[in-house]
């Protein structure tokens, strides 16, 4: 899996998947679609979220431990694209940034 | 005797909990006083309380959900509602001259004028955001909330960094037990006491409960009635076709669902603590009162928690056995009938509730908040009096008591406010 195989779709895939909500596969999700105000997403659906992300994409990512470090206005924020980004991050090591290549 | 002032939100699940201390506090022969809205706290105390009116103030509803209903329930209630009702609380500490303030943990201005005045003063723990400190997942929301009650803090000149309004040196009453908490160990002056609970007393037609079924409560709280409607046509949709062995009992406004399915009651209120020894589960946001009475009663739960501290006392009663959560807006009828079918059949569920109800009745409830708000006045007295004060090891907002020792130094009597006059009585006498 590369960076260029990472498409909307997939991670739209990825939020039915950890939602148990195929309604979401046709819910016009885009990158700018935030987890918690559009999709109602609250801790549970975010670690279920980061479960199958980790699932697909590998060990490195820690969907979890990254909002933990984010601010409370990033949190309530916090788009499908700041997702997809942080996946894209995970899986270039160069993008990484340096405190998750310490990991 | 004593002489107590209790400081809370107009609020159910605040208001109760220090109605059923005060109740306990008058019946052992001491003085209460209040101080709040009239508007809200007349009615329920009667005429014969005594009330510091803090005046009324309509503040936003608290819509939403997640971290941002959390950033609103601080911008604009508990921040507000302390600056609004700080004068008022101050002139009432100043005239009522308690021998100590109780004060719920969200109404910062009882802790931000107990400790202007030298007073000693208890917390009402009555939620669960901040015992068990499950911020401590997002240390930067975390951080934001430290940062506005500091801010309130600066603002009202009071900068003592030993100073938390969340959390008493003197005494901290949780209205929870460790069965729910977990086995998380707290300060010396922290108090367990399991739920307080009073009957709101409502009208009801018992003739409508149906002897032959099983009886599901579905609440979700007085705060979020603008978000039951959809959440109750789901519910309905997902107990109808269970209609042969289960009845369910809707709290809320019976328009919301003019075609609600023939096993389905829709009451607009329950008499909550004399309905519940006839249910067999309750179907709830998972706001602190429902769910501590539901398992008071050994009911278990079906929880989808909309904001605040429902995710957390959800996660408790699942972690206790005693219940099934659910995501409230995403939940399907299929879903939520799954989770009820299974609270109903599996006895596990059943047995979880009781274990936790049988620990709220060991741990006592309003009389021993009661008991131990008299010995903390004691303590209190025993402190001005130049006894050393055991220094309270904890976790970040333990301190030792506050003990003006400063205002001795340099100044006479006539020196002192009638409300600092009061504080070293004991000390001036001898």
């Amino acid at each position: 899996m590369t960076v260029e195989d990472i498409t909307l779709a997939d991670l739209v895939g990825a939020l039915a998947a950890a939602t148990g909500d195929d309604s979401l596969l046709s819910a016009g999700i885009g990158i700018t679609t935030t987890l918690e105000g559009d999709l109602c997403f609250d801790s549970l659906d975010l670690a279920a979220l980061g479960a199958v992300l980790r699932d697909r994409y590998g060990t490195t990512l820690d969907l979890v431990g990254y909002v933990a470090g984010l601010d409370i206005d990033e949190i309530i924020g916090l788009t499908v694209g700041d997702v997809a980004h942080y996946v894209i991050r995970c899986l270039m090591p160069s993008l990484r940034p340096e405190t998750e290549q310490t990991q | 005797m004593s002489r107590f002032l209790i400081v809370t939100l107009p609020l159910t699940g605040h208001a109760y909990r220090a109605l059923a201390v005060a109740d306990e506090l008058s019946a052992r022969g001491h003085e209460v006083a209040w101080c709040g809205s009239k508007a809200y706290f007349g009615p329920l105390l009667g005429p014969d309380a005594t009330l510091f009116p803090a005046g009324t103030r309509t503040l936003r509803d608290q819509a939403g959900h997640g971290i941002a209903a959390l950033k609103s329930l601080w911008e604009q209630y508990v921040i507000p509602m302390a600056r609004f009702t700080l004068p008022a609380v101050n002139r009432a500490a100043g005239e009522y001259q308690p021998d100590m303030l109780v004060v719920d943990q969200h109404a910062l201005a009882g802790a931000l004028a107990a400790h202007r005045h030298g007073l000693p003063w208890a917390t009402l723990v009555t939620e669960a955001m901040e015992l068990t400190h499950p911020l401590a997942a997002l240390p930067q929301v975390d951080a934001w909330v430290r940062s506005q009650i500091a801010a309130l803090c600066q603002e009202v000149r009071l900068t003592d960094a030993d100073f938390d309004p969340l959390f008493s040196p003197y005494l901290v009453i949780a209205f929870t037990t460790s069965a729910l908490t977990g086995e998380q160990p707290f300060p010396g002056h922290f108090i367990l006491v399991g739920p307080a609970m009073l009957e709101r007393p409502r009208a009801f037609e018992w003739d409508l409960l149906d002897p032959a079924r099983r009886k599901v409560l579905i609440t979700v709280g007085t705060l979020a009635t603008g978000l039951a409607g959809d959440f109750y046509q789901r519910a309905a949709a997902a107990v109808a076709p269970l209609r042969a062995t289960v009845q369910a009992i809707i709290v809320g406004p019976p328009d919301l669902l003019p075609d609600a399915p023939g096993n389905v009651l829709v009451v607009p209120s329950v008499p909550m603590l004399a309905l519940l020894p006839r249910l067999d589960a309750v179907i709830s946001h998972g706001g602190m009162n429902t769910v501590s009475e539901a398992l008071a009663h050994g009911v278990p739960l079906v929880l989808a928690p909309i904001r605040h501290d429902q995710p957390v006392v959800a996660s408790q009663v699942v972690r206790a056995g005693a219940g099934i959560r659910v995501p409230f807006y995403r939940v399907r009828p299929s879903q939520l009938r799954e989770a009820v079918v299974s609270i109903l059949n599996d006895p596990s569920y059943r047995r979880a509730a009781k274990r936790i109800g049988e620990s709220f009745a060991a741990a006592g409830g309003a009389p021993a908040a009661a008991a131990r708000l008299e010995r903390a006045v004691q303590a209190a007295r025993l402190a001005i009096r130049g006894c050393p004060t055991p220094r309270v090891r904890g976790t970040r907002t333990m301190k030792p008591p506050f003990v003006p020792e400063m205002k001795i130094s340099g100044r006479t009597d006539g020196g002192f406010s009638p409300q600092e006059r009061h504080w070293w009585r004991p000390l001036l006498d001898h």
